[in-house]
């Protein structure tokens, strides 16, 4: 008798221990524990890693438990997350999340922590990219831009003459070919994959991916174009065959340049510090071609954003953190320009000249440029994130051979039209 | 006569008490699957099948759209219908690949004498291990360009070629065969071995053995393996996964159904159709069973059918 009445009340015990395991993020020792996750490369990893053990040290009460994935990964994981109400506490972001995950209640208002996290420093152009219908969810973390990162040994082995100032499609696409006819490698890798090189390509002919109503900017007659164009020297040899592009995935491993098999990527400039522990002789950056009357079509952008879980239990702290990350001058020192150069402009002034190695380029790389670009497009409407893995697929069927560059461009724009309806 | 029929008010039965505990105590042990099948299985699926008829981006309330995601996935969408071709390559491909392996080497353990416990845990062993993402990973790695075959055998990497990397795709699957090997080499194991010594005696060739007793005496354990691994195949979702690094590609070529599903749901954000899309599918695997059902009362011979 005693035993059957003693049952139940055992397994409603054990059911409350099991569920009290999943709960509460404080740990044992009374810390408060916050979840960071962001995207990168080792070489962001390591300095990030160093960055949070010195946070930690100056505020012995929080534990920050990271994690970190490559961006195609980190993009799904995400969302995931995010969807379960389990975002982590503080997240990096792209500018084509914050839309999004604005939209949908997922990030902090940020603007109530400004008693600890300061952005007086911050350009306040830069600073409006993170912002949401006059709500401030996110803060730019750094400046980036694209560039065509380059295999410095083999490129001057070669005796093709290194690339100076600007260059047009034209002239980059016959620099490749040179490449190709010196070294018997593809120049670069295959950039009609790319919605961003796409994006570049299109802006130098004064065409946008999307119009401000949050519309396809462009025809299929400019997407045709643009994927006979990067097909025709595909079939050439100029740029890396179709075996090499689909394997491409956000990280600066799998490209052909870091793989040994091209001598050039375009790429975002942050992370192509990642090339530098993959190539022996260097790397160096050069600008990304422009229109053919020399209009650029790269642009500055702020690089990436850090946010925090609107669901976060420990709002101050998350902010206390998110402040560190950009503001703290010791912090500057460790992440130097992995996530694009610093927001916080005395930060940024006072760690340039200490800038080493790949900083220092990225750094001196910005500065060129200076002046010579035009102003970033405004946030991407949120079905762009799933249409830049539609713009890859559409066109490995054009790579494979399976379509012809007009049938895939028919097929995108018919599938963007939708994404962008709904 | 009076107290007889108060007496079941006052108490129950001598009998009745126990049996009412025994209930009790079931309940209370089978209430962690009771609580598992609602909360995991049929909630979800309510659900889903809720959101199926909505449009729900993961952040914003669902909102309800009738028919539209099937109306969508049945006339709008070339990618739906590829996803479709594909997965049904990949089930004619691998369902047959795998259980002719499982069966020969089930024939072949079970004519061995020595060391038979060892080999079948050995061609057991991938079956644990191949589901893990692990696994799928190495796999990738020996089929990519530059990978072992393409040493071995210089043909470049399958899984970037869109016409092989479906088949490094099922070759996963197939080699996975433990689990059918082992109900195959049980199945071997009942047919009386009395049946081959009369058909010895009778001048029955081995295939004719094979052909004649061992096919039809297994035909139940066949058709079983048959069932569950094509249900198994439909829902093939990590090796394709793994193997195009979550994208389906070369070209589309790996994107079968659950993965195409997956894309939908976590990649697009569009649940409402992914949810559609999970429900084509129960339905089909539903139809594809019963069809395979109404066959096997053509070639599924069970032994005890021969005494009525």
């Amino acid at each position: 008798m005693h035993r059957t009445k003693g049952l139940p009340a055992a397994v409603a015990l054990l059911l409350c221990a099991a569920l009290a395991g999943c709960g509460g993020s404080a740990s044992a020792d009374g810390k408060v524990v916050l979840r960071y996750t962001w995207w990168g490369n080792p070489d962001r990893a390591e300095r990030t890693e160093k960055a949070v053990a010195l946070f930690e040290k100056a505020n012995p009460g929080i534990d920050i438990q990271t994690s970190f994935s490559g961006y195609d990964a980190y993009k799904q994981k995400l969302a995931t997350q995010a969807a379960g109400g389990d975002a982590p506490d503080v997240m990096q972001l792209d500018y084509r999340q914050i839309d999004q995950y604005a939209d949908g209640g997922v990030l902090l208002d940020l603007g109530k922590e400004r008693a600890t996290l300061r952005t007086s420093q911050i350009d306040p152009g830069l600073l409006a990219t993170g912002r949401v219908d006059d709500v401030q969810y996110a803060i730019p973390q750094g400046r980036g831009t694209e560039t065509v990162a380059y295999d410095v040994r083999t490129w001057r082995e070669s005796g093709v003459p290194l690339p100076e100032g600007s260059w047009t499609w034209t002239q980059w696409a016959e620099r490749m070919r040179e490449l190709k006819k010196a070294t018997g490698k593809p120049g670069a890798t295959d950039p009609g994959w790319s919605e961003d090189c796409f994006e570049v390509w299109l802006r130098g002919q004064g065409k946008t991916l999307y119009t401000k109503d949050r519309q396809l900017g462009f025809t299929v007659d400019d997407l045709t174009s643009w994927w006979t164009f990067a097909d025709g020297l595909r079939r050439e040899g100029v740029v890396s065959p179709a075996e090499q592009t689909t394997q491409l995935d956000g990280t600066v491993e799998n490209t052909p340049l870091g793989r040994g098999k091209a001598i050039t990527d375009a790429n975002w400039d942050a992370p192509a510090s990642g090339f530098k522990a993959l190539l022996d002789g260097g790397v160096a950056l050069a600008p990304m071609p422009t229109g053919e009357d020399g209009t650029p079509g790269q642009y500055f952008k702020p690089s990436m954003f850090l946010g925090a879980s609107a669901d976060t239990k420990y709002a101050a702290e998350a902010a206390k953190f998110i402040d560190f990350m950009i503001n703290d001058p010791g912090a500057a020192k460790i992440l130097g320009a992995t996530r694009g150069i610093p927001v916080n402009e005395s930060v940024r002034k006072a760690i340039e000249p200490a800038l080493a190695d790949f900083d220092r380029t990225i750094s001196d790389y910005q500065a060129s440029l200076e002046g010579k670009l035009k102003d970033p497009p405004q946030a991407p409407p949120s079905g762009d994130s799933a249409l830049q893995t539609t713009f890859q697929r559409d066109y490995d069927q054009v790579s494979y051979e399976r379509m012809s560059p007009r049938e895939a461009a028919e097929n995108y724009v018919t599938e963007a039209k939708a994404e962008l309806r709904s | 006569m009076t107290t007889t029929i108060a007496r079941p008010a006052e108490a129950p039965p001598a009998a009745a008490r126990p049996k009412r505990q025994r209930e009790g105590a079931a309940w209370v042990f089978l209430s962690p699957w009771v609580l598992g099948a609602i909360g995991l299985t049929l909630l979800p699926m309510a659900v889903s099948l809720y959101l199926s008829f909505t449009d729900y981006d993961l952040f914003n309330p669902p909102h309800w759209v009738g028919l539209r995601n099937y109306t969508q996935m049945f006339t709008e969408d070339p990618r739906y219908w590829r996803s479709v071709v594909t997965t049904l390559t990949y089930v004619v491909i691998a369902v047959p690949l795998q259980l002719a392996l499982a069966l020969a080497v089930a024939l072949a353990l079970k004519s061995m004498r020595r060391g038979r416990a060892f080999y079948r845990s050995a061609f057991y062993a991938p079956s644990l291990l191949g589901a893990s993402m692990s696994i799928a990973l190495v796999w990738r790695a020996i089929f990519n360009d530059g990978g072992t075959v393409d040493n071995l055998l210089g043909t470049g990497g399958w899984v970037n070629k869109p016409g092989w990397s479906l088949l490094a795709v099922a070759l996963l699957t197939v080699w996975q065969f433990g689990a059918p090997m082992v109900i195959f080499l049980a199945g071997l194991q009942q047919i009386p071995g009395e049946l081959y010594e009369a058909a010895a005696v009778d001048g029955a060739s081995r295939w004719r053995q094979f052909v004649s007793i061992t096919v039809p005496m297994l035909s139940p354990v066949l058709f079983f393996n048959l069932v569950l691994q094509t249900i198994q195949a439909f829902q093939v979702f990590t090796p394709a996964f793994a193997i195009s690094a979550g994208k389906g590609g070369p070209a589309d070529s790996t994107l079968v159904y659950t993965m195409y599903l997956y894309d939908r749901g976590f990649v697009a954000s569009h649940m409402g159709y992914a949810s559609a899309m999970a429900w084509v599918l129960l339905v089909v695997i539903g139809v594809v069973t019963a069809v395979l059902f109404r066959t096997s009362r053509a070639w599924v011979f069970y032994a005890s059918e021969g005494e009525r």
